[in-house]
């Protein structure tokens, strides 16, 4: 019912489809990678040079578990952004529907392949080894 | 004042491909529209040149075209805006609006653009019997500024050609026919929003637009059109109008 004075505030029924949920991650995940990428750059970059940055330096920052599960989070949420930021770019420049579905499952294995290795290093790390 | 012009020119029953038209006009008011310059060249030195034009005054947005590398109504633009200041000599660069395809010179196809606009239905929607005493259906002051901006668009196509996604996939919806949707999605009145929203939030919908800003800046009517689909894709991420 429309009112007369203020505004009317509707709820409606929103199509969902694969574009909105990627466009709803990017979101969440900019917002999140706005704090992790920025200290992630600030830590590794500019606090500590990067002429110091060995195995020393790596044990000693996984040592915390704090900190592995804040890279584990930088490593999911910066490659998924950046492989559908890639995804979105190809679809504007190849325009066979075939092509992209190609290249779509290839992005797809390159992310699996990518976030399977780089958690393995991340959670089974282990200096003494 | 001296203007040089520089149009592309394309006949399909002639030319092989498209191919620059140099002409020059003495004697120009730097008041004078492009649209003034067009009409003058073809009177004067070439009865071919093709495009379109009708009301001369910004409303009927038939002739919106790109000039000197930015889509802009050929009425509404003046010598002196594209010239330096001071200057007895003006170049002007005239092409086709892009991404649709081209039928004689400046004149494009706008079928794809109006079947994109028929797309979202662009008319009031409502099933409702009408208020007893017969007068209109009212809404508040602040519900009918929620989509004021959006009810300027001309359909002049400035904002859609200038975008890249649209020259990247014609299948994307573009921004004109978001505004159009936007127009009746906040219009507290209407009963279809989420028939349009279907249409915009498709694959080849609001989520295409890259947020460049061309077409705000092509707009010829000052639509804020990138802040228009931004508020659409918010009503699409939380089902909240």
């Amino acid at each position: 019912m429309t009112k007369l004075t203020g505004v009317t505030h509707r709820k409606v029924q929103v199509p969902s489809n694969k574009e909105r949920t990627a466009f709803l991650f990017m979101r969440l995940s900019g917002v999140f990678l706005l704090f992790l990428a920025v200290s992630h750059v600030l830590v590794q970059h500019v606090v500590n040079s990067v002429h110091d940055l060995d195995i020393q330096f790596v044990i000693e920052r996984w040592s915390s578990v704090t900190i592995r599960g804040i890279d584990l989070l930088l490593l999911f949420f910066a490659l998924i952004h950046g492989v559908n930021g890639l995804r979105n770019i190809l679809e504007d420049y190849v325009h066979s529907a075939k092509a992209m579905k190609v290249i779509n499952v290839l992005l797809v294995v390159f992310l699996v392949i990518s976030l399977i290795f780089a958690s393995v290093a991340i959670i089974t790390f282990n200096p003494g080894t | 004042m001296q203007v040089n012009m520089r149009i592309r020119r394309f006949n399909p029953e002639k030319d092989e491909k498209p191919y620059w038209g140099e002409y020059t006009l003495d004697d120009v008011d730097p008041n004078e529209s492009v649209l003034d310059l067009l009409r003058r060249l073809k009177g004067e030195q070439d009865g071919t040149l093709t495009l379109r034009s009708s009301c001369a005054h910004g409303v009927c947005g038939s002739d919106a075209m790109r000039i000197n590398g930015a889509n802009m109504l050929a009425c509404k633009t003046l010598v002196s805006r594209l010239g330096k200041e001071g200057s007895s000599e003006v170049k002007i660069q005239i092409e086709p609006i892009l991404g649709l395809k081209v039928q004689k010179d400046l004149v494009v196809d706008m079928e794809p653009f109006f079947d994109h606009y028929k797309s979202v239905m662009p008319y009031f929607v409502n099933d409702s019997p009408p208020p007893a005493d017969g007068r209109e259906r009212l809404q508040s002051i602040e519900d009918r500024a929620r989509f004021d901006d959006t009810t300027k668009c001309i359909l002049c196509a400035a904002c859609t050609t200038s975008c890249p996604s649209f020259w990247a996939n014609e299948k994307y919806v573009g921004p004109a026919a978001i505004v159009q949707a936007h127009r009746f999605i906040f219009d507290s009145r209407d009963q279809a929003p989420e028939e349009r929203l279907k249409v915009v939030g498709d694959t080849f919908g609001v989520w295409r637009c890259r947020t460049i800003f061309n077409c705000t800046n092509a707009c010829p009517r000052e639509i804020e059109v990138t802040k228009a689909i931004a508020e659409v894709k918010d009503v699409l991420a939380t089902g909240k109008i």
